[in-house]
């Protein structure tokens, strides 16, 4: 088994595991990120609903709160760090739509507690104008609380970016790695995983749903947090135009929440139903998804079942409720020296920026020394994007390379050029590729592109079929050659 | 072949796109272009390597191959142009086309004509619903049958079938004389989704359990499917407490229903039928927008190739016509009105100026039941299902009848005694 | 006496028919068909039960790895599952045009396997 040493080890590859990377690699420090998936962001941050927000939603902007304060610090710094990572990001504006008369003092009160705060631009739209902004939605609103900050990202790409641009400046990722034991030795810990051990003087634990886990390894007890599912469902792509805002209602019934958002890529996501949870249980209930539906049918009356293309049970972890649930981990351990946890619950992404400042901050005041890396590059180069480009660009670029003029994927018209990208930058596996490039993401959820994609993702890693997997581990796709089972061997 | 001459395009190359392509060359259209996405003509017939194909329209029971090539060299012979491995990515509402391929790049293209024979897809495990995780080994019943036989692997070794659509029972058939373990084929409905010949020669014959009214109502497994809990359903489709059982399964297939592809159509402007998905269509297959025609499983999902590609024939007829003329006569158009117990009726309108074919499914199944189209025809069924298309052939004569007067005709399919 | 259900596929009412045999084998009663074209189905399918066998075999230097294939005459539904057995041993090559025989006399019953399809290197 392989031996490695280095300064900081980073648990967990999901948004804040990437960030904090990133983070680091401004300065001359070694570096590993561990993730124990076959790719980056697969835990909570690809369960995210895309929002880039500013908590008034949930959080109700309170100040008493460090996460709330971690998302204020986040909204102005996720526009330009898009920017510098090529990530789409695109500023909707939320509308939190009022009901009664009871729902317009509640929103009164938001407004006023966000101005105090110093969160500007929130304004009320009277019925009118919000059928004029959002014709589809629901009759029964009679204004809404318009708060134009609110943006839309794509979390999984993100962290991507994240994590590309960090290894661009010398942080060193190992996927498919899983953190099995960590002991403590003097000004050291050994941590062992299932790709070998790693010594480091450091430690940020941002293992997602597994946070607790990891901290429990070396003793540290300094938080509990309770698993939490929520159910999100994706529209088809015919609906994306049906609304311009991320819109919000009151939801009727405690522990829901009531969002229907569009996403970068023009599909519009709905979020509902937020209920504990069995740690490691993802599946979604027929029950969950008849509430879902419920709740975005307030929103949108018209909806049919049959626009859903998929849906998913989003995952985040809460903590108790003597600290507030609202309350997150981002902190330095009592008992242990030199670990940071952090775990935001939602909303993770949006509050992503800051986090990694703060744990970058939270590492120097555990003894980190940190130098200024004067080759640190900010840029990171999204590759192309073949159906976000003009005729001109696609034409250009199928005569470079052939390859992109080979559509693989028809509901999202992704090209065999795409897919080899991806696989270069790393993507070993189906749901690799889907994510970075949305082959399998539009309406026919994979049913032409899967057996391509498994051709190339074949050649190109030099493995045969049945080796390749959906999302890595015991995830193959293929079991059997046709034949084998009659006992034919070939 | 300059691409700027092109009179006839037709998108798809399946047993409707050439059938058309072939019509429209036959009818006096000089050049005929196919633009097919595959590295060959042909599109699914390929991988339906089973029998039960012709029958009407050869007289004889070919394999889908063998269908495939009588059409293959027909479309060869009469020096129809072909672009293989051609994506059409745009259409717009004036007939202008873009579609990009390897070798030329982008294309770009004014076709006098278009014929949409882009066939169906399979409806997905996202669009059911279907509760649980999200573990490997979920597939599409058609995708199966390409890995299967084409691509050369079996998804896995114990599989559960949802649905009990004609894909669904061919690859149950198909899968045990592979020598996988089929433990069940589910079926929401009180019958069977697919042809009754399908029924009983692929599940029967193979001892395969069928359960009818029933539905999968979670799916376990974190990384691959290990389990599958299916339940039986009341009459609303809700499955019904107490009845779960699980079903240990390391593959799902789902056969649950086809939908025809409909980017183009909507990317052109074209007027949907907004139960089918197809475009809206006269008898001459002709949609909403002038000079684009459409054929077989685009326009509404058929029982059987040989009314797929007789279908595709009168929108290669048509597009032929509308190339050399520029345009086509249009007439004061007659509306089909759904009536009782109709889902479905295409053509969506009709001029009444000539011999017309109605493709017409049920909503529910009855048995004793007389179809009315209007007062000019009525027939008898012992049985109308909705998984059974039924075939209904006016003449121009009986159209004539209706002289002008009436602006809509009413389908209905009434209880008999 | 010996019974026989049939489930008669002639529309798409699927009627559940039963045959009596007396101890001749001969059928002496039907029921549950609801017309003449089902009994005649029904009769035909209890004398003599064929299906249509088709299927792939693998194949050498293509770039295609399988090659469908079909029966020139139909098999009796009890020979299918050993029909699939012993074409999963076979193996063909390039080139092959649909209708060539690449098997003949199947289990020694006379029947022969056939290309449904052309093989090219």
């Amino acid at each position: 088994m392989a031996q490695m040493e280095t300064e900081v080890l980073i648990i967990g590859g999901g948004v804040l595991g990437a960030v904090v990377a990133r983070e680091l690699s401004h300065y001359k420090v070694d570096v590993i990120l561990v993730e124990k998936e076959a790719d980056f962001g697969w835990g909570s941050t690809k369960t995210n609903m895309c929002i880039v927000c500013q908590g008034g939603d949930t959080l109700e902007f309170r100040p008493e709160y460090h996460r709330s304060k971690l998302v204020w610090e986040s909204m102005p710094l996720m526009e330009p760090l898009c920017r510098e990572l090529d990530v789409p990001f695109k500023r909707v504006g939320e509308l939190a739509l009022i009901r009664n008369n009871e729902e317009f003092s509640k929103f009164q009160k938001l407004k006023s507690k966000a101005e105090k705060l110093g969160l500007t631009g929130h304004q009320f739209i009277d019925q009118d104008n919000l059928r004029q902004m959002e014709p589809n939605v629901t009759r029964e609103a009679i204004a809404a609380l318009y708060d134009p900050n609110i943006a839309i990202v794509d979390p999984v790409r993100l962290t991507i970016a994240l994590i590309e641009n960090a290894s661009q400046n010398g942080v060193k990722v190992m996927r498919e790695t899983e953190v099995l034991n960590i002991s403590q030795k003097v000004n050291q810990f050994e941590v062992e995983t299932n790709r070998g051990s790693i010594q480091c003087r450091f430690i940020v634990n941002a293992a997602g749903t597994s946070v607790e886990k990891i901290a429990r390894l070396v003793n540290s007890d300094d938080f509990v947090l309770y698993p939490i599912k929520g159910y999100v469902g994706i529209l088809d792509k015919n609906l994306g135009d049906l609304i311009k805002h991320e819109i919000h209602m009151r939801p009727d019934a405690p522990g829901q929440m009531n969002i229907l958002t569009p996403s970068v890529h023009g599909n519009l996501f709905f979020g509902t139903t937020m209920q504990p949870a069995r740690r490691g249980d993802y599946s979604t209930t027929r029950r969950i998804a008849q509430i879902g539906f419920e709740n975005v049918r307030k929103i949108i009356p018209d909806l049919s079942e049959k626009d859903i293309i998929h849906s998913f049970a989003g995952y985040l972890m809460f903590r108790n409720w003597e600290v507030g649930w609202h309350e997150c981990v981002v902190q330095a351990s009592r008992k242990v020296p030199r670990l940071i946890s952090i775990c935001i619950g939602y909303p993770g992404v949006s509050a992503a920026p800051a986090t990694g400042r703060e744990v970058v901050e939270l590492l120097r005041r555990e003894g980190l020394k940190l130098e200024a890396n004067s080759k640190f590059n900010p840029i990171r180069k999204a590759s192309s994007v073949f159906n976000q480009l003009s005729n001109e660009q696609q034409k250009e670029l199928i005569s470079k390379d052939s390859r992109y003029g080979h559509v693989v994927c028809r509901c999202e018209t992704v090209t065999e050029g795409e897919v080899v990208a991806a696989v270069h930058s790393e993507a070993t596996t189906l749901d690799g590729i889907k994510f970075r490039t949305r082959a399998g993401m539009g309406r026919c959820q994979g049913g032409f592109c899967t057996p391509r994609v498994v051709n190339i993702l074949s050649r190109e890693l030099g493995l045969p079929e049945e080796k390749i997997t959906k999302k890595g581990r015991d995830s193959r796709l293929l079991l059997y050659k046709t034949k084998q089972l009659l006992g034919e061997e070939r | 072949m300059k691409f700027s001459e092109v009179d006839v395009a037709v998108i798809g190359s399946g047993p409707a796109g050439m059938a058309a392509a072939i019509k429209a060359r036959e009818e006096g259209a000089e050049h005929v272009l196919i633009l097919e996405r595959q590295e060959q003509l042909g599109g699914l017939l390929h991988q339906c390597v089973h029998s039960g194909f012709g029958l009407l329209y050869f007289g004889q029971d070919l394999t889908g191959p063998e269908y495939a090539h009588r059409f293959i060299e027909k479309v060869r012979d009469l020096g129809i142009e072909i672009l293989l491995e051609t994506m059409v990515t745009q259409l717009s509402g004036d007939r202008k086309l873009t579609a990009i391929n390897r070798y030329e790049g982008m294309i770009h293209l004014h076709p006098k004509s278009v014929v949409l024979a882009m066939g169906c897809r399979e409806r997905s495990r996202g669009q059911l619903s279907i509760p649980g995780t999200r573990p490997a080994g979920i597939f599409t019943a058609g995708t199966a049958q390409r890995l299967v036989n084409v691509e050369g692997f079996i998804p896995g070794k114990k599989v559960v079938i949802l649905g009990s659509g004609d894909i669904g029972m061919i690859m149950a058939r198909r899968l045990t004389l592979e020598g996988v373990e089929v433990k069940a084929v589910i079926e929401i409905l009180p019958y069977v989704g697919g042809l009754i010949r399908n029924e009983v020669q692929c599940l029967h014959d193979f001892d395969i359990p069928l359960l009818l009214e029933h539905t999968v109502t979670q799916i376990h497994g974190e990384q691959r499917v290990e389990a599958v809990t299916i339940a039986k359903v009341d009459k609303h489709k809700r499955p019904i407490d107490g009845t779960e059982q699980v079903v240990e399964c390391d593959t799902l297939l789902l056969s649950v229903g086809l939908i025809p592809e409909n980017e183009l159509s909507r990317m052109a402007g074209i007027t949907l039928d907004p139960l089918i998905g197809g475009p809206l269509v006269d008898e001459r297959r002709e949609t909403s927008v002038p000079g684009v025609f459409a054929g077989g499983n685009v326009v509404h999902v058929h029982d059987i190739v040989d009314d797929v590609s007789w279908e595709a024939e009168i929108a290669g007829s048509w597009a032929a016509k509308f190339s050399q003329k520029g345009d086509l006569e249009r007439k004061e158009k007659i509306t089909l009105k759904p009536g009782r117990n109709i889902r479905s009726i295409v053509p969506q309108t009709i001029s009444g100026q000539s011999d017309v074919t109605f493709y017409i499914r049920v909503k529910e199944m009855e048995e004793k039941v007389q179809l009315k189209v209007g007062d000019l025809y009525q027939r008898s069924f012992r049985v109308a299902k909705p998984s059974e298309m039924i075939k209904v052939d006016l003449p121009v004569k009986e159209l004539k009848k209706l002289d002008g007067r009436e602006s809509e005709l009413n389908v209905e399919c009434e209880k008999g005694e | 006496m010996v019974e026989e259900k049939i489930v008669c596929i002639g529309c798409p009412l699927g009627c559940e028919t039963t045959l009596k045999m007396d101890d001749q084998g001969e059928v002496v009663k039907i029921t549950g068909t609801k017309c003449k074209e089902g009994r005649k189905y029904v009769l035909e399918e209890h004398r003599s039960p064929v299906r249509v066998f088709t299927a792939t075999v693998l194949t050498q230097n293509s770039v295609r790895p399988l090659l469908p294939v079909r029966t020139n005459r139909p098999l009796l539904k009890t020979q299918l599952k050993e029909a699939a057995k012993v074409l999963s041993k076979v193996k063909v090559q390039p080139p092959l045009r649909m209708g060539q025989i690449i098997l003949p006399n199947l289990m020694n019953i006379g029947v022969d396997v056939v290309a449904t399809d052309d093989l090219v290197l």
